[in-house]
């Protein structure tokens, strides 16, 4: 039955019928706490992904790879975070992949990316929590373009930890739209490193953004954030 | 207290229609009158995704004289322009603006709040962007597409101080007979309540259509995956079937969320679980039927399509259980006007985003489940599956460039 619904993934396009590639799907599912089984299908969906088939099908494949892909995975994967048609995919897998590998391919791919598909790596990499990247994302805060450098600040801010919000203390954003998501970043860090029991930084970080140069919305936030500190300490 | 009844487009229609046949006169939104508060005390509004659900959430706040309605969103032209006529009708002014993007609606200082009515897959991010913008938000329902958008959801309206409130108004209204017994003990201490409700969400394969209509479609798409156009792909039909993007995983978690939200909203107020998670779900299978079994921290027990079980079926106790006040709707107006309460009192509203991302979450849990055809065990604190790193995979999916939470 697999067998068969790898040979109908050939023809599988948008329009197509979908049930004679669910045993694909299916086949994922089932292979729960069978590794070998995870093994065979993961490398029959690599060579599928590095086959002459549609955009579509390589979207099912990407999909399926999400829940069995592994280290092995990583290299067939990045290949494609360069290509418009199949970045987003590609990181589909890519971002909920744990292995190391899969983290190390979106690193390793920013500085190769044009701004809109780094745009995408960059959220990925925050999504992963990925503590690695602090110092990648660290230099793109002053990107020439604001997208790309709101996105590394968003990024830094799921990371969450001390380093990343160092990161985003020294950075001096010229576009208002950069600082303003620089400032958002570090509320969220200031929220990550009180929930771990940092509430000395915590509150540094809300003491630097609670003065009268800040908008009314930042300085509240701020005063909360110090409150939460208080309550945490007393 | 009386029951709000939901305004249909055909109320809001014909409330504008009347208003855009009346001789202009003099408009009451440049200044107070007897039985409106002056522009200074009313809250400005707009309106992001006005489809089926959000003409009928825009027609009630419309209609609501402590409200100024003055802009709205939508990708497609046509919806645009009729709903422009309808509040500009309203009104008896030029006044309302309209924009294709969301984020030149949200730049606008002048705007206090908004409601959010797009498909489920936009709702994370503009709740979010919304609340980094200093907005207060009503969002429709199911307010999130993954488990890991509601607790981002979630920091960004405590982190702002924003009111946010999800959108099942038939939490409270359609399900108030099963409340008051519950909550004043006539069943005992509940043991548990089985909801049915279907169809799980499908992949979306539909072929390419002429675009016939005008429509930014990569706008539409947003953070899902591309797709060619499809004109039932992008549907606000209330199909869960495949005629509308509620029956799609990508836009929607199908009629488990779709619907559930209701029901399972409805089944965890009348148990009093709204604040709580699941602490594991049970995949179960009779006769080749799936359904699910949900057990809370605090031993209560909630079904899906539980067999021969009827939807919203409760099992009470001879234990005996504390009788306790309803919490209901604040201010006038139902849901809607719950929700402005809280905007001018800062109240945490009836649905709290909080509540409402609560009862997302069995939905979700349910199609992990489902999905994975076995059981799960949900670390509420982590916000993960203990030890579980394939369901741990399905918490979150990678959004498509350039838009990120």
């Amino acid at each position: 039955m697999l067998d068969n619904a790898f040979e109908a993934l050939k023809k599988y396009d948008w329009g197509t019928d979908r049930a004679p590639v669910t045993p694909i799907s299916d086949a994922a599912a089932a292979a729960h706490g069978n590794p070998e089984a995870r093994k065979d299908l993961e490398s029959r969906l690599l060579a599928a992904l590095k086959s002459d088939i549609s955009r579509d099908a390589k979207d099912y494949v990407c999909r399926v790879l999400t829940l069995v892909g592994s280290a092995a995975a990583a290299p067939v994967l990045s290949k494609l975070l360069a290509d418009e048609n199949h970045s987003h995919m590609a990181r589909f897998a890519l971002e909920r992949i744990p292995a190391p590998e899969a983290a190390d391919a979106l690193r390793d791919a920013l500085p190769k990316l044009p701004a809109k598909l780094k745009i995408g790596a960059i959220s990925s990499i925050g999504n992963r929590g990925d503590a690695h990247a602090v110092s990648a994302l660290k230099g793109l805060l002053e990107d020439g373009d604001a997208a790309v450098a709101r996105a590394a600040a968003a990024a830094l801010g799921h990371i969450g930890n001390a380093a990343a919000e160092q990161a985003l203390r020294a950075a001096h954003p010229s576009s208002g739209v950069v600082q303003q998501a620089v400032i958002d970043a570090r509320l969220a860090c200031a929220e990550s490193l009180l929930a771990v029991g940092n509430a000395g930084e915590a509150l540094a970080v809300y003491d630097s953004l609670a003065g009268d140069q800040q908008p009314r919305l930042v300085r509240l936030a701020a005063t909360r954030g110090k409150l939460a500190c208080a309550a945490k300490t007393a | 207290m009386p029951k709000a009844r939901k305004p249909s487009r055909r109320d809001f229609l014909k409330t504008a229609g009347a208003a855009m046949a009346a001789p202009y006169i003099i408009t009451s939104a440049a200044r107070g009158s007897a039985d409106r508060p002056p522009p200074s005390d009313r809250i400005v509004m707009g309106g992001i995704g006005i489809g089926n659900m959000g003409r009928g959430d825009q027609g009630a706040f419309l209609n609501r004289k402590d409200v100024q309605y003055v802009a709205l969103c939508d990708v497609r032209e046509e919806v645009r322009e009729k709903s422009k006529a309808g509040i500009d009708g309203h009104y008896k002014n030029q006044d309302c603006k309209v924009y294709n993007d969301f984020r030149e609606l949200l730049a606008r200082p002048d705007i206090d709040a908004v409601h959010i009515a797009t498909p489920d897959h936009w709702h994370a991010i503009l709740v979010i962007e919304a609340c980094r913008a200093g907005k207060d938000v009503y969002c429709q329902k199911p307010e999130t597409l993954t488990l890991r958008e509601g607790p981002l959801m979630i920091a960004a309206a405590r982190r702002y101080g924003r009111v946010v409130s999800g959108g099942s108004q038939r939490v409270l209204e359609d399900y108030r007979k099963f409340v008051d017994p519950a909550w004043a003990g006539e069943f005992g201490k509940l043991k548990s309540i089985n909801v049915n409700v279907d169809p799980l969400p499908q992949l979306c394969n539909l072929p390419a259509e002429d675009m016939t209509e005008k429509i930014d479609w990569d706008l539409w798409l947003g953070p899902a995956p591309w797709a060619p156009y499809n004109s039932k792909r992008c549907s606000g039909s209330f199909s869960i079937n495949g005629a509308s993007w509620r029956s799609f995983g990508d836009y929607s978690g199908g009629g488990m969320t779709d619907w559930g939200a209701h029901h399972f909203g409805g089944a965890t107020f009348v148990a009093d679980v709204r604040e709580l998670q699941p602490a594991e779900v049970t995949y179960h299978e009779e006769n080749g039927r799936p359904y699910l079994s949900y057990r809370y921290p605090n031993g209560f027990m909630l079904y899906h399509n539980r067999p021969n079980t009827g939807n919203l079926h409760i099992e009470g106790s001879d234990e005996a259980a504390v009788p306790k006040p309803v919490p209901g709707y604040q201010g006038e107006g139902g849901i809607y006007g719950d929700f402005i309460h809280c905007v001018k009192t800062r109240e945490k509203p009836f649905r709290d985003i909080e509540l409402a991302v609560n009862s997302a979450v069995v939905s979700h849990l349910g199609n992990i489940a489902y999905a994975l055809k076995r059981s799960l065990k949900w670390d509420v604190a982590r916000q993960e599956f203990p030890g579980d790193e394939e369901a741990n995979r399905l918490v979150d999916r990678a959004r498509r460039e350039p838009w990120q939470l």
